[in-house]
């Protein structure tokens, strides 16, 4: 902004009466000032408790007490000031999320990009991309939206896993700005050379036996996906491209936004060819079709059936893997590489035996120190991007909380009602909804359909069997697993409800997803015939402007006081408005 | 040890103000009030290529094949 700008600003401020004492003084209160409560032995005689005061500064407030949403400001989503979840807690989250995550960030941007010179691509990128410069910088306030209201070891254990997907994001940026052409004058770098691009539905795990050869980065993960999480704001801006070339609106907004960030040139280009996929359907067709055209230049097609558990298709998916190996080796020149290929998959084993451990302690004992938020975006994401080194650290961290949590017997979320599954593809916008619930109405979401996709070990004694099971994981991809890959597989619900002792179901309804539709009538059957409580969470996955987030703390609002006849934990966050918030 | 004390004394003024920061969400509100629109305006004026020019060039290769 030039100086004669800045004078004119602040002349018209002047003028309008917004640098007054008075106007200074109410908009400071309004940005850092909590009316206060007094309740209790206080609100009694109208005197201080000082003993309940000190009471609450060290162990913080019981949870009926907390009222977090008199701390938000407005409509934005920021807070007057972050909670205070009593001293050890709120140290910890200050030096151990706050700090530590700041901290950090700084230093994977250095380790991943090689050299402190990368901060200069990391700014070079931040100022050419919208989906970074606008998105990742309010990092922060996604620990504080998923993390509100947490407490002792689920705030930490949380915590690491939303640690674990800003380091990966980090890398997978990194990798990105150090090769991208477009902010390096054109030039085809030999970083570039070695690069991958793939969709970000097809998983990581397909290039193990080139890894250290070929380096595979899912090219929407990052632009898109993890944006709607963090700020919202901004996938906005690429559906409304789609559309604006003529492309229809009806289709799933996810392949909206994913061909939209091409319609508005704000894709990296990081490498010379692509691996996409028809997963999970065929709005994600016409996803590869747009981006064939975009990137013009070489691209393997990887489709998987819809019925994928036909034992006649099996054959057919296996070869699509070896003709993307082969696709690769003729590429860069790349051989595949057996032994890596097993190291790689023994890894990712590893982490999903670990993750068995977790689902039987999430779905046996209150003990499991993982939120419904960070459970779900955890697994999706490590899942989907295949093995890496942070995934075991982030485990290795949890898994000593977990110990812990189990040994002494830790409630970790004690003030549960109602134990939910979550079914059906989430918000993206509104992923940190459980953390809401809970808060608010006790609802206790211990586990989610998404985190249950990939279920599948691989096995490495043959070259057969590793791609025979490689080729089942990967038709357990997400929303195929069960969102599409036939009703039997939708309906595997009531055996999860059973295994993860469940008394409810949000039951998402991705208004846009014409699968999903078509089951809709089925489930309200189902869920009659069973006497099930299933709430229905209408939504446009990442468009927020189609169902806002207020509307659907209002059904499932209206639910419980209607239906379950209970009342709210924190009566201030039955209501409240946070429309323009990230 | 007169060193010693001021670093001490400055990196406690460091981290008090670093908890300031957190704790009324200072690092927040500068990205939304002052930050976030900066990008916006610098985003939404940026100039671009138009991708739909590109040529689809496999298409014509598949209308060979089929001739």
């Amino acid at each position: 902004m030039k100086i004669g700008a800045v004078k004119e600003k602040f002349t018209q401020l002047k003028d309008s009466g917004a640098l007054s004492p008075k106007a200074l003084k109410e908009k400071m209160t309004e940005l850092f000032v909590v009316a206060p409560q007094e309740e209790g032995k206080a609100a009694e005689t109208g005197k201080k408790d000082f003993r309940k005061m000190a009471k609450d500064f060290w162990y913080g407030k019981p949870h009926e007490e907390r009222r977090l949403g008199d701390l938000y400001i407005g409509d934005t989503g920021l807070y007057k000031h972050r909670e205070w979840r009593g001293f050890a807690d709120t140290m910890y989250y200050f030096n151990m999320i706050w700090l530590y995550n700041y901290g950090h960030m700084i230093t994977d941007i250095i380790k991943y990009g090689g050299s402190p010179l990368a901060l200069v691509d990391f700014l070079k990128g931040t100022m050419r991309y919208r989906w970074m410069g606008q998105t990742y910088l309010t990092v922060m306030h996604w620990f504080d939206r998923g993390l509100e209201g947490m407490r002792g070891p689920i705030l930490r254990g949380s915590a690491w896993h939303y640690r674990g997907m800003v380091s990966a994001s980090i890398q997978q940026i990194m990798r990105m700005f150090t090769s991208d052409k477009k902010i390096h004058g054109g030039n085809e770098s030999e970083q570039w050379k070695k690069n991958i691009a793939h969709n970000e539905t097809v998983s990581g795990s397909v290039f193990y036996p080139f890894r250290g050869q070929v380096t595979d980065i899912p090219l929407e993960m990052i632009p898109y996906f993890v944006t709607c999480h963090v700020n919202n704001h901004t996938v906005l801006n690429y559906i409304d491209a789609a559309q604006s070339i003529g492309l229809p609106a009806d289709p799933c907004p996810m392949c909206q936004a994913e061909y939209g960030l091409f319609v508005l040139d704000d894709y990296p280009d990081f490498a010379p060819t692509m691996v996409t996929s028809n997963e999970a359907c065929d709005g994600s067709v016409a996803t590869s079709v747009l981006q064939d055209w975009f990137l013009n230049r070489p691209l393997y097609a990887m489709p998987q059936p819809m019925r994928y558990d036909d034992p006649l298709v099996q054959e057919h998916c296996q070869k699509e893997i070896e003709g993307c190996w082969k696709f690769i080796e003729e590429q860069y020149g790349a051989k595949f590489d057996w032994d890596v290929f097993v190291e790689h998959v023994n890894l990712q084993n590893e982490q999903y035996a670990f993750e068995h451990e977790k689902w039987d302690v999430a779905a046996n004992t209150p003990y499991y120190p993982i939120n419904g938020v960070a459970q779900a975006l955890y697994r999706i994401f490590y899942s989907q991007y295949g093995t890496q080194p942070i995934w075991h650290e982030v485990d290795g961290h949890v898994k000593k909380l977990m110990q812990k949590t189990v040994a002494n017997k830790i409630e970790t979320l004690p003030k549960t009602r109602h134990r939910a599954i979550a079914w059906s593809c989430a918000p993206l916008y509104y992923s940190n909804w459980c953390t809401w619930a809970y808060n608010c109405w006790g609802i206790n979401c211990v586990i989610n359909m998404d985190s249950l996709m990939f279920d599948q070990y691989i096995r490495t004694d043959t070259y057969e069997h590793a791609l025979e099971d490689l080729s089942w994981y990967n038709e357990k991809a997400p929303m195929r697993a069960m969102a599409v890959g036939g009703h039997e597989h939708i309906f595997q619900l009531w055996q999860y409800m059973e295994r993860f002792n469940c008394d409810m179901v949000i039951m998402y309804d991705q208004l846009q997803c014409k699968g999903m539709q078509g089951v809709h009538g089925m489930f309200e059957d189902e869920f009659r015939k069973r006497d099930i409580h299933a709430i229905w969470v209408p939504h446009a996955l990442p468009d927020k402007r189609t169902v806002s987030r207020k509307e659907i703390r209002k059904i499932i609002s209206d639910y419980m006081t209607t239906v379950m006849r209970e009342e709210p934990l924190d009566p201030t966050l039955v209501d409240f408005e946070d429309g323009n918030s990230w | 040890m007169k060193i010693f004390g001021k670093i001490i004394k400055i990196l406690a003024l460091v981290y008090a103000a670093l908890f300031a920061v957190f704790y009324f969400d200072l690092d927040g509100k500068f990205l939304y009030y002052i930050w976030e629109p900066m990008m916006i305006k610098r985003f939404d004026n940026m100039k671009r290529e138009d991708n739909t020019k590109t040529p689809y060039e496999e298409k014509d290769i598949l209308a060979a094949d089929r001739d």
